[in-house]
């Protein structure tokens, strides 16, 4: 799957720009929000009946970043525990990583550190994590103090934004964090980001390169 | 002669039949309300928005369709309109006691019948406690006979004792003290509707409303005064009505039957059951034993359910007569706005909407149009023969009417087609289990909707005592699933209004929890929530069926899917599902392949919840409809005929399209969907789908075993069992090309009839063109749908060459499983020897 060629569509108004694919997968909890994340930041839409994922889903969006174009490709991951034993296959050759929990329970964030350990641990060694704390919009029923979890973040070096993909809030800026954050060339440093063996290469005139998709 | 004599027994018929559908009883009305509108906060505690009033009491309304009594008005339906209207259709038939008051027109003896019945009609409802709170001489109809039939008897259960509404439910003069004394949202018990019977019954006695000049305040003030002085309340009221000569005449059995219902003290009146039991009833009491000593049950022809959803057909509308009868009126949106709204959502200065409040008409519903259009339909056709041993009275029996040619949508539409199916399941389901393969060949036609939970139940083979096997399930031990369960619920098919309601997800949580205290070997898995909806929404108001249709399903079509590691099991089926779309499609299958777009990634919520998770419910009936009458192959083909409906798209998509493809599945035709999965089914060996996980039960013609995921994984083209190759060999032989791949020295000793040889050695495996088969492409490329056997021996290769043949993108390519020994001992032998050729 790593090395397929896929086509790069150059997106309306990013003429001149670099086009840099990159694999996110959305981890956590079920019903905490990671489909509804990935349909407010793809679709702007919100679904209060938001059906659950059962294996995964897949979806893509673009974010324009100065002169780069940066396509994510979404894998939307089951939340039950039971479906863990997929999650490996998807975040697999991962370059990204949005560990969400509901910031109304606490469980789900306990849930979310264990993400958090297993994808240092296995995947990627490069990989950009984010932590979203997500149903910001129900903050007057919060059980994970924002400090907590800011603290935690700065410990392991994720990202960190408490998010709601009811109001929108903080959704596109989660992505375009990372977007950031993610290595376009070699000299990006930063905690995961060292971008070994990730290349950039400008507009379609793409080398293939195994075990990555940025092309 | 003989012609009229025809003439008149079609007469006779018409008559008869005419009389059944126009009974008395067969008809029905509607009255209508607002729920009360959530006012201030809109989400609850765990974000979701609040459900509405409507939907709540739509869930609760649910309960009060299953109760059939001789003096109950039968409950039909609840419909839901716009702004919190709720719409409730029930049985409407007689006249309202009230007609009948100051005409002298009723006898002591047909009261105390009256007061028998009603208080019937009362304990069922007491028994199921359902308190009616409403009680009046408005809604106790009288029918021609003089039996008494209660009306709108579940207004306050169906609004939770009233707090879904913004009107009280009560009539003033008929209400019992404490109604308004304990405020009107209290949980009034059924000593309530006592008092109200007791009011009714004065009225009956005296032949007159009670104070019908009094305006609505000196009304409740004047019940409340009732509660001062220590003497007999009724006495009293025939006091204040000057009629102390007509209480005098009064049976004294009668006359304190009244005084007891008309006590203060809701404690100190009788319940229906002490009453019932009163000597002042003993001689209506012969006629209940009778019925109930019958060795069997009769049962109707059809039911007033059945009636109104062929009314429904014929373009019967609640709504629109509602809105012909005024009791619907739109009023200009711009007429409703506040005055002015707070930050908070606090709303100030609105006028309330007169709608809102209690509006007690009923308008009954005009059956005229049903009884046109069915007036042509003799009565042969409502009892029609299921089964009959004489060709004579086969050809007696007129042709149902035919609508076999037009598409299933339409004739789900038809009032008349339906009526015909109706009437022949309704009595094959009385047959039931008896007549299961009568039901079975007419599910195959297609199954009426209106008894499609009954006849799904048939198919499953449901045995009848089911109750007792879900009401022993522990239902409510929490356990660590809960939270699972708990948040998947509120996210099932939640578009659909019985799912959404409160009801609905009790429901489905007690299902779920006894599926899984039941099936301990097994685990929930997120996915079994989906699969049980649809056997919820069909029977809503039995969970205990619903659950063993679950129980009936799991096994048939996902054996093992739900353990705890359920990863071979998924992987095989995957593996099978490649192969099946490789054996019909290989040109789909080898660009599926080159772009790595393998089913782990899109058919897993297919195959674990048979694609309830994937499509909304009208889709899942029709789709499963077909699915019960096929084995645990059938989903394979459903998946198979998916893909192919999107087959134009996948070919000129990349990995990325096709995979967005499906994360918002596009708009399937379920019917072109169902009509193709059966033609495969139906031309498809069943060894080719044959799995090693599935349920041992019906897979006796397993013949297939011993293979690893990993060779089915590598397995491009599936194996065919030596059995179908015999049956095909011997049955159709013109369907099948046999290629022998072994040499020919092997194949001149012994080959299979008609089998050709194309040694493995032969053939140079370079580019995909069907030339590398010299003299034998001709052969292969005028195959044309016919099954491609490999015959082979352990020694040649029996993957290179399948392979090759799929990468030409030739069909229907299977290599025999046992390879050509397991042919020898076959007895009569399809093989040829030497000497033969």
């Amino acid at each position: 799957m790593a090395n397929r060629t896929s086509t790069a569509q150059r997106p309306n108004g990013a003429t001149q720009g670099r086009i840099c694919q990159f694999k996110l997968v959305l981890l956590g909890e079920s019903a905490v929000g990671k489909s509804s994340l990935v349909l407010r930041f793809v679709k702007g839409q919100f679904h209060e009946y938001q059906e659950s994922t059962i294996g995964a889903a897949f979806l893509t969006q673009t974010v324009c970043l100065d002169d780069t174009t940066v396509k994510f490709e979404i894998w939307d991951t089951a939340g039950q525990e039971r479906y863990h034993s997929l999650a490996p296959m998807y975040y697999r050759g991962a370059q990204a990583a949005i560990v969400v929990y509901d910031i109304t329970n606490q469980d789900t964030f306990g849930r979310a550190k264990t993400w958090v350990k297993e994808l240092q641990r296995q995947a990627n060694p490069n990989i950009v994590i984010a932590l979203a704390g997500n149903k910001q919009d129900l903050a007057n029923k919060r059980m994970v103090e924002y400090e907590e979890a800011q603290a935690y973040a700065d410990e392991n070096g994720l990202l960190f934004m408490e998010t709601s993909a009811k109001t929108a809030m903080n959704v596109n800026d989660i992505f375009l964090a990372i977007a950031k954050k993610l290595p376009k060339n070699e000299q990006t440093t930063g905690p995961g980001g060292s971008g070994q063996g990730r290349r950039l290469v400008e507009g379609d005139t793409g080398a293939k390169t195994a075990g990555n998709c940025c092309k | 002669m003989g012609e009229l004599q025809q003439n008149l027994t079609q007469y006779c018929f018409s008559e008869t039949s005419r009389m059944l559908l126009q009974h008395r009883e067969m008809q029905f009305g509607a009255i209508t309300f607002f729920a009360k509108e959530h006012k201030g906060e809109t989400c609850g505690s765990n974000g979701l928005p609040l459900t509405p009033n409507s939907i709540i009491i739509f869930g609760r309304a649910q309960l009060l369709k299953t109760i059939k009594h001789p003096y109950l008005c039968e409950y039909l339906d609840i419909i839901r309109g716009k702004h919190e209207r709720t719409i409730v259709v029930s049985q409407y038939c007689g006249e309202p006691l009230s007609h009948y008051l100051a005409k002298n027109e009723l006898s002591i003896e047909d009261i105390k019948r009256i007061a028998h019945q009603i208080l019937l009609g009362l304990n069922e409802l007491h028994d199921r406690n359902i308190v009616h709170r409403n009680l009046s001489t408005d809604n106790v109809l009288l029918q021609e006979n003089k039996d008494v039939k209660l009306f709108n008897y579940g207004l306050f259960y169906m609004t939770d004792h009233g707090k879904l509404v913004s009107f009280p439910i009560l009539k003033t003069l008929y209400a019992a003290p404490e109604v308004y004394l304990d405020g009107l949202n209290n949980l009034s018990n059924s000593k309530a509707d006592m008092w109200s019977l007791g009011i009714i019954l004065t009225e009956l006695v005296l032949d007159k409303p009670l104070w019908n000049t009094l305006k609505l305040s000196q009304c409740i003030r004047k019940i409340l005064s009732l509660m001062h002085g220590t003497t007999s309340i009724f006495e009293r009221i025939i006091r204040e009505h000057n009629c102390y000569e007509k209480y005098q005449l009064l049976p004294p059995d009668l006359k304190q039957l009244i005084e007891d219902c008309l006590n203060i003290l809701p404690k100190n009146r009788p319940t229906t059951k002490q009453l019932l039991e009163r000597d002042i009833f003993k001689e209506f009491q012969n006629g209940k034993t009778n019925s109930k000593n019958k060795i069997y049950q009769t049962f109707d022809t059809f039911t007033l359910k059945e009636l109104y959803y062929w009314w429904q057909l014929a373009g019967g509308d609640v709504f629109l007569e509602l809105k012909k009868q005024g009791l619907i009126r739109s009023s200009p949106p711009v007429l409703s706005l506040p005055n002015m709204i707070l930050i908070e959502g606090a709303v100030l200065g609105q006028e309330r909407n007169p709608a809102t409040l209690y509006e007690p008409r009923i308008v009954q519903m005009p059956l005229d149009t049903l009884y046109q259009r069915f007036a042509h339909i003799p009565l042969s056709s409502y009892y029609p023969l299921i089964h009959s041993k004489s060709e004579i009275i086969e050809k007696f029996e007129p042709p149902s009417y035919d609508a076999s040619d037009l598409p299933l949508v339409i004739r789900e539409k038809d009032p008349e087609y339906q009526f015909h199916r109706t009437i022949l399941f309704r009595r094959l389901l009385h047959g039931y289990p008896f007549t299961r393969n009568r039901i079975i060949k007419e599910a195959q036609v297609d199954i009426p909707p209106l008894l499609r939970g009954e006849i799904w139940a048939a198919l499953l083979n449901i045995a009848n005592n089911y109750e007792k096997e879900y009401v022993e399930i522990d239902k409510q031990t929490s356990t660590i699933t809960d939270r699972q369960i708990e948040v998947d619920i509120p996210r099932c098919h939640q578009y659909n209004e019985l799912l959404s309601s409160g009801v609905g997800h009790q429901k489905l949580k007690r299902i779920l929890k006894a599926w899984i205290c039941k099936n301990s070997q097994y685990v929930y898995w997120q996915g079994l929530d989906s699969l049980t909806a649809p056997f919820l929404y069909l029977n809503f108001n039995n969970e205990a069926k619903a659950f063993a249709c679950l129980s009936a399903f799991i096994p048939k079509y996902l054996h093992n899917f739900f353990l705890k590691d359920n990863s071979v099991i998924i992987q095989e089926y995957l593996a099978k599902f490649s192969q099946l779309i490789a054996f019909h499609d290989p040109v789909l299958a080898n660009h599926l392949q080159n772009i790595n777009f393998v089913p782990e990634l899109f058919a897993i919520p297919w195959f674990l919840t048979m694609f309830s998770h994937v499509f909304p419910l009208h889709k899942i009936f029709h789709l499963w409809d077909k699915l019960l009458l096929g084995d645990s192959s059938f989903p394979l083909h459903v998946g198979l005929s998916i893909l192919t409906q999107l087959r134009d798209t996948l070919l000129n998509s990349g990995f990325n399209e096709c995979i967005l493809l499906f994360s918002d599945l596009p708009e399937v035709d379920i019917e072109q969907c169902v009509c193709q999965s059966l033609e495969t089914y139906n031309s498809t060996p069943k060894s080719i789908t044959s799995r090693s996980h599935q349920n041992a039960e019906n897979a006796s013609e397993l013949h297939i075993t011993g293979i690893t995921v990993q060779e089915l994984n590598r397995e491009k083209c599936s194996r065919i069992s030596a059995n179908d190759v015999v049956n095909l060999v011997r049955n159709f032989p013109h369907k099948i090309v046999i290629i022998d791949i072994r040499n020919p020295l092997q194949f001149s000793r012994c080959c299979v009839k008609g089998s050709v040889n194309i040694p493995c050695s032969s053939v140079t495996f370079g580019d995909a063109n069907l030339d590398s088969f010299g003299v034998h492409s001709g052969l292969l490329k005028n195959a044309q749908n016919k099954i491609i056997i490999i015959v082979g021996t352990e020694e040649t290769d029996l993957e290179l060459f399948p392979k090759f043949l799929l990468q030409c993108n030739i069909p229907k390519v299977c290599v025999l499983h046992g390879g050509f020994n397991v042919l020898l001992p076959i007895t009569p032998t399809v093989l040829i020897t030497q000497n033969q050729i």
